[in-house]
């Protein structure tokens, strides 16, 4: 007899959703994958869209498939295919176009969506939320007519569309209701140093405040009005105010929402035979427990691997992960943001070392037991280490002054495991 | 299948003379000359670190590349891919310098070059046989084998050392 072949449906081909196809194609090399695409562009590597606005890579150094580990052939993936709605009893989907696809196996790895506030005068043309490929296409032709561009919010995110749009010579204004930039990442003291990086590459930035209103005219945005009264001539808003979980679609289904789409620890859902994973996903912080929504790339992929794995019929516990995990470069200054790093205010046994040129931050637990975050500005060199003891949560004694002191390297740990 | 050759580390060998650290850095030039490469642009970089562990051992450290590696999932452009060989590289002309890899690596084996902007680890000296390194390695703390072979080597070891403590 032969093996009735397993239907895999993937909701979303980015990173979880392709990371989890990949996974599926190399335990299951029968089945069926399908992985369905509400955009119109082949899946690529998201994080690599503000080049689009630079104009230093095309789409094709940014496709996803035939890159790095991402080598399977046979996966079927389905573009300008949005998902209205998952049916768990007969296990089928109804995709927009009126067509019903049944599933053996379904991943849902929607990602998430830019947060839009709730400002006046916000879908006036010319504004942006930076997520597709897309989107980075209309705001490369809305920067060829624009002179000033004005971020709303001081996230990774708005920092790299502002240095692509001070690389196209554009004058950027950043406009953020937190005393520093990257508060989600770390507290304000820790954020000097990216501060004077970005000033000095040119981005001006206003603190304390937000925007009230957004000002537009037949040509688009004109002008932004802040709250202390000030206006900024403007023609271009991006906003950078993070993104929330896409879930609408299962708003009629018996699949659990809460924030996120609600995953076990084996990247299960409630209902039978329906995974989820990446973005769209709310799981666990490794150090804290607690439930968690993250939007990191490293995440969705680690995610989708695992979730791959469920569905292939492996089943494998996803370990959680650290709800802050970011590594970047801003301006010339790289930083590596890990685990639990703000501290003010908790018991948390706190290290912090601040140099002209780099700047640093150990964090362990009140017992002083356990390395739990790290934050490194200027000098990131292996990183990973860290990254390694925090995820572990393994005790640190004969290593810890190395930890401090940022000395540790790879023959310390090796020589407190033999 | 002729099974891959890994770079294997002995560190009761390992008396630290850095003359791996050399070899690594001349291969790595475009001169593969020792006083040229002092001079060239961009700087070659070492890809092989030997650290030190109180009270006193050398402990060489480079790129397993890891069976499941996270530097290759993790990175964000793509740049990051293993060989037919089982052996992880770094496309510089992907790399977009986010040091994403950097956080993620358990070893801490992959470097930032600050002229390039790109990262740079290990690749094993493609144009070699034998990597520099261990071609290099005075007293073969480092060793280039299978992992059938390497294995082999240590429990021989193993019971040779179990024979003479018998006949003592």
């Amino acid at each position: 007899m032969v093996a009735k072949q397993t239907r895999y449906v993937i909701i979303g081909a980015s990173a979880a959703g392709m990371a989890a196809a990949e996974t599926i194609r190399k335990l299951d090399s029968k089945g069926s994958i399908t992985a369905l695409s509400k955009e119109q562009d082949m899946p690529y590597f998201r994080p690599m869209i503000p080049f689009m606005i630079t104009g230093k890579k095309k789409f094709s150094e940014m496709m996803l498939i035939g890159q790095g580990p991402y080598q399977s052939a046979n996966i079927n993936v389905r573009l300008n295919s949005t998902v209205e709605a998952v049916h768990t009893t007969d296990q089928t989907i109804s995709i927009k176009s009126g067509e019903e696809l049944p599933y053996d196996k379904l991943l849902i790895a929607t990602g998430s969506r830019p947060h839009i506030p709730p400002i006046a005068g916000i879908e006036a043309e010319g504004v942006f939320a930076l997520r597709t490929l897309s989107d980075a296409r209309a705001m490369a032709l809305r920067a060829e007519r624009t002179k000033h561009a004005v971020m709303l919010g001081g996230g990774l995110l708005n920092l790299k569309t502002a240095f692509a749009l001070l690389e196209r010579g554009l004058e950027v204004t950043l406009i953020i209701q937190s005393p520093e930039v990257l508060s989600q990442l770390m507290e304000p003291n820790d954020a000097t140093l990216i501060r004077d990086a970005l000033i000095r590459a040119g981005l001006r930035m206003i603190t304390g405040c937000s925007a009230s209103r957004i000002l537009s005219d037949a040509n688009g945005v004109n002008g932004v009005l802040l709250d202390d009264g000030r206006e900024v001539v403007c023609q271009m808003v991006c906003i950078g105010k993070g993104v929330r979980p896409n879930v609408d679609f299962l708003g009629q289904s018996d699949i659990k929402v809460d924030q996120g789409v609600v995953a076990d620890r084996f990247t299960a859902c409630n209902t039978l035979n329906v995974f989820a994973a990446g973005d769209v996903a709310v799981t666990f912080d490794s150090t804290t427990g607690e439930r968690i929504v993250t939007g990191l790339w490293t995440n969705a992929v680690e995610m989708g691997h695992c979730a791959g794995r469920n569905m292939a019929g492996q089943p494998t516990e996803y370990t959680g992960t650290l709800g802050i995990l970011n590594a970047t470069q801003v301006a010339d200054v790289p930083f590596v943001s890990m685990g639990i790093v703000h501290t003010s205010g908790t018991d948390y046994e706190t290290y912090v070392a601040s140099a002209p040129k780099a700047y640093r931050k150990l964090v362990f637990t009140p017992d002083g037991a356990k390395l739990v975050g790290a934050l490194f500005v200027g000098d990131i060199s292996r990183a990973g280490l860290y990254r390694y003891l925090i995820r572990e949560g393994r005790a640190v004694k004969g290593i810890k002054s190395f930890i401090i002191r940022r000395q540790l390297h790879y023959g310390h740990i090796l020589k407190e495991t033999i | 299948m002729s099974q891959p050759k890994e770079i294997f580390v002995r560190l009761d060998r390992c008396v630290g003379c850095h003359t791996c650290n050399i070899a690594c850095t001349v291969e790595h030039s475009k001169s593969k000359n020792l006083f040229e490469s002092i001079s060239e642009h961009p700087t070659p970089k070492n890809r092989v670190y030997v650290e030190w562990v109180p009270t006193d051992h050398k402990v060489p450290v480079l790129c397993r590349h890891c069976e499941d590696a996270p530097c290759m999932h993790a990175c964000i452009s793509g740049a990051i891919s293993r060989t037919e060989e089982g052996v992880v590289i770094t496309n510089s002309d992907k790399c977009i310098g986010c040091w994403t890899c950097v956080m993620v690596c358990p070893y801490g084996v992959i470097g930032r070059h600050l002229e390039t902007h790109k990262a740079y680890r290990c690749d094993r000296c493609p144009d070699l046989k034998t990597p520099a390194c261990v071609d290099a390695c005075p007293t073969q703390a480092l060793v280039y084998r299978t992992v059938e072979a390497f294995s082999g080597d240590v429990r021989q070891d193993a019971a040779r050392k179990m024979i003479s403590e018998e006949r003592r």
